[in-house]
């Protein structure tokens, strides 16, 4: 069991620069969760950890020890991929052992191992079978069970559950949250799915364009986003953004106003800015509540009644629209209008360039 | 229903025309090969008197038994030998050559349309040259040089198919390249490998041409290249010959009864894989 440490790891497909110069510390037990939209190159840079892609630059160790140039087989890594991948002639019980048959394991030990980890994931009864006679939910198993036997440094996990239906990823994910417990391994995971990133992670890497744009708890990036993108792709539904203007300052932080703002909304922030400089104001849907005197002010476009809480959709003009979860079942009808407020701690302002304040 | 039915008629007129077309020559031959020795049958007329022991005259005559052995091992010469050539060639060009090293493949391509007897004659100094000229290895070695475009390209149209989370898949499990061909992608190759082995053993089976240019003696030369034992110096006997020819056909029809599914499955897998 080991740590792992990326340092100015980059990666060139040709000409062009895909990962743009990764740092990234993984304490040993930690479950690292690499997130982000498509291409953002969070899969490249998992497969680079494995060995499977050439490291352009910069340095990747493993439990402390360079492994750019060490094989995957080598590396202490065991990886399960979003197709499974798992050995179509082989049984259930071969494709778990097919790494310790490999590395010569004795048969005993090896039938021991493969028991434990069958155990483990519940598919005793499933050993005898092959890959094709199993339900995507099994097969994940077993590609789970073929990384478990290998004892390894690091998991790596490639997007494992998105090939499942969502009931069965819900159940995925938690007994992979499980397993993480059991072991108290090393588990780097990749999901375009922030929910399972949030569910799932000690600690996460958002990526985007190859840059990693921030590390941190969930809560860390749920409750300060270092930046716009952060702030967007964390939470759902996504944080709603208004652009607005410095009004000035109070003592309990700043008043910002906009045109399309029924009144100044006051912000609980106050370094970083001047007045009249133009920000953009992050409030996240589960903060706004409904205030007859609240600065947000609109008609309901659309409303989804989830039980638990009323999502409605307000259109402050033509172009922009913003989204509230309010807790609860509420008796909002469409084109009702609305009047929306949030505490001041509750906002966020981000600067010109995106970086928050 | 009712418009399905004269479609499934005509469907299945086609079908019995085709089938004629193609068992008449088999008929033809037959009838043909029951005519007395020496003469000249006719068209489809059952002889009067069917002459049975053509068959065996025609197996001692081309001595089948000497020739069966020879074809036997003429095509254990030939196809393991191709198969696993063409196995590991078509899985190192689909997955272990890329980017530069991709041109490689159309070397492979361009042997594809080059004509078999087309090289015959340079093959034949060739093989002179190297003195093999009247050994089995006049047929073997050729055969298997010219079988290795078409077979490099099947094997390598399978490997393409393979996802390349296997191979990654065995390479973080701890295969070397060499385990993870036999143990992950030969297993997985053996539907085409399975055709490749049958369509080889045809085609070497049926080889008449290399044999009759490259080898004097009949006896080293493959079943089919000993037709040529019924072309006398005066002329042809074709009762004799109808029957020989019958003969070679058996271990063919035989070895297909066997292989039926594969066959079909190496048929279909050409159509679709082009």
């Amino acid at each position: 069991m080991a740590g792992l440490k990326l340092q100015d790891v980059r990666k060139n497909f040709g000409a062009v620069e895909v990962i743009k110069g990764v740092d990234l510390e993984v304490e040993h037990g930690e479950f690292v969760v690499f997130v982000g939209p498509s291409g953002c190159g969070k899969s490249t840079l998992l497969r680079m950890v494995a060995g499977l892609e050439e490291t352009t630059s910069g340095r990747i160790e493993i439990g402390g020890r360079l492994v750019n140039n060490v094989e995957p087989r080598d590396r202490g890594v065991a990886m399960v991929f979003q197709s499974y991948a798992l050995y179509p002639h082989m049984s259930v019980y071969d494709n778990v052992g097919f790494g310790l048959k490999l590395a010569g394991t004795p048969r005993d030990e090896r039938d021991a191992k493969i028991r434990a980890a069958a155990r483990v994931l519940q598919m005793e009864h499933l050993l005898d079978r092959k890959p094709a006679q199993l339900s995507g939910g099994q097969r994940q198993r077993v590609a789970i069970g073929r990384a478990i036997v290998r004892e390894p440094d690091v998991f790596l996990f490639d997007e494992p559950l998105s090939n499942l239906d969502a009931a069965l990823r819900v159940d995925m994910r938690m007994e992979l949250a499980r397993l993480h417990t059991d072991l108290g391994a090393t588990m780097i995971y990749v999901t375009h799915d922030q929910v399972e990133a949030m569910t799932l992670a000690d600690k996460i890497v958002v990526l985007q364009g190859g840059i990693v744009q921030q590390v941190g708890s969930p809560l860390e990036l749920y409750n300060r986003p270092a930046n716009l993108f952060v702030a967007g792709f964390i939470g759902s539904p996504k944080m709603n953004f208004i652009e607005v203007t410095v009004d000035g300052t109070t003592n309990d932080g700043v008043r910002v106003a906009n045109s399309l703002l029924a009144s100044p909304a006051l912000v609980g922030q106050r370094q970083g800015m001047a007045p009249s400089d133009t920000l953009t104001l992050g409030v996240r849907p589960h903060a706004l509540q409904l205030d007859d005197t609240g600065p947000i002010g609109g008609a309901v476009t659309l409303v989804e009644r989830l039980g638990n809480e009323t999502i409605v959709r307000v259109r402050l003009d033509a172009a922009t629209e913003i989204t509230a979860a309010l807790a609860g079942q509420r008796e909002i009808a469409l084109g009702e209008p609305v009047r929306l407020g949030f505490e001041p701690v509750d906002a966020h302002l981000f600067a010109a360039d995106g970086r928050r304040l | 229903m009712t418009a399905a039915k004269p479609k499934a008629w005509l469907a299945r007129l086609l079908l019995a025309l085709l089938m004629t077309v193609t068992l008449l020559p088999f008929l033809s031959m037959f009838t043909a090969a029951l005519a007395p020795s020496g003469s000249y049958p006719n068209g489809l007329s059952w002889p009067d008197d069917p002459q049975w022991n053509n068959f065996v005259k025609a197996f001692e005559a081309a001595n089948m038994g000497q020739l069966l052995l020879s074809s036997t091992l003429i095509v254990l010469g030939v196809v393991p030998i191709s198969v696993l050539a063409a196995t590991m060639a078509g899985y190192g060009l689909a997955k272990l050559t890329g980017g530069r090293n991709k041109w490689i493949y159309l070397v492979f391509v361009a042997g594809l349309t080059l004509p078999f007897e087309a090289v015959i004659t340079p093959l034949y100094y060739e093989v002179r040259a190297f003195g093999l000229l009247n050994t089995r290895f006049a047929i073997i070695l050729p055969l298997i040089g010219l079988y290795m475009p078409f077979s490099v390209y099947w094997m390598r149209a399978h490997f393409l198919n393979v996802p390349n989370d296997l191979t990654e898949a065995a390479q973080l499990d701890g295969a070397t390249r060499w385990k993870e061909f036999w143990l992950v992608q030969v297993p997985l190759a053996r539907p085409a490998i399975m055709s490749l082995t049958i369509l080889l053993f045809l085609w070497t089976w049926n080889q008449f041409l290399l044999p009759v240019v490259l080898v004097r003696d009949p006896s080293l030369r493959t079943m089919a290249g000993a037709l040529g034992a019924f072309q006398g110096q005066w002329g042809t006997d074709v009762p004799l010959l109808c029957a020989g020819s019958l003969l070679i056909l058996a271990p063919t029809v035989l070895l297909f009864l066997v292989f039926q599914r594969h066959f079909v499955a190496a048929l279909l897998q050409g159509s679709v894989k082009g």
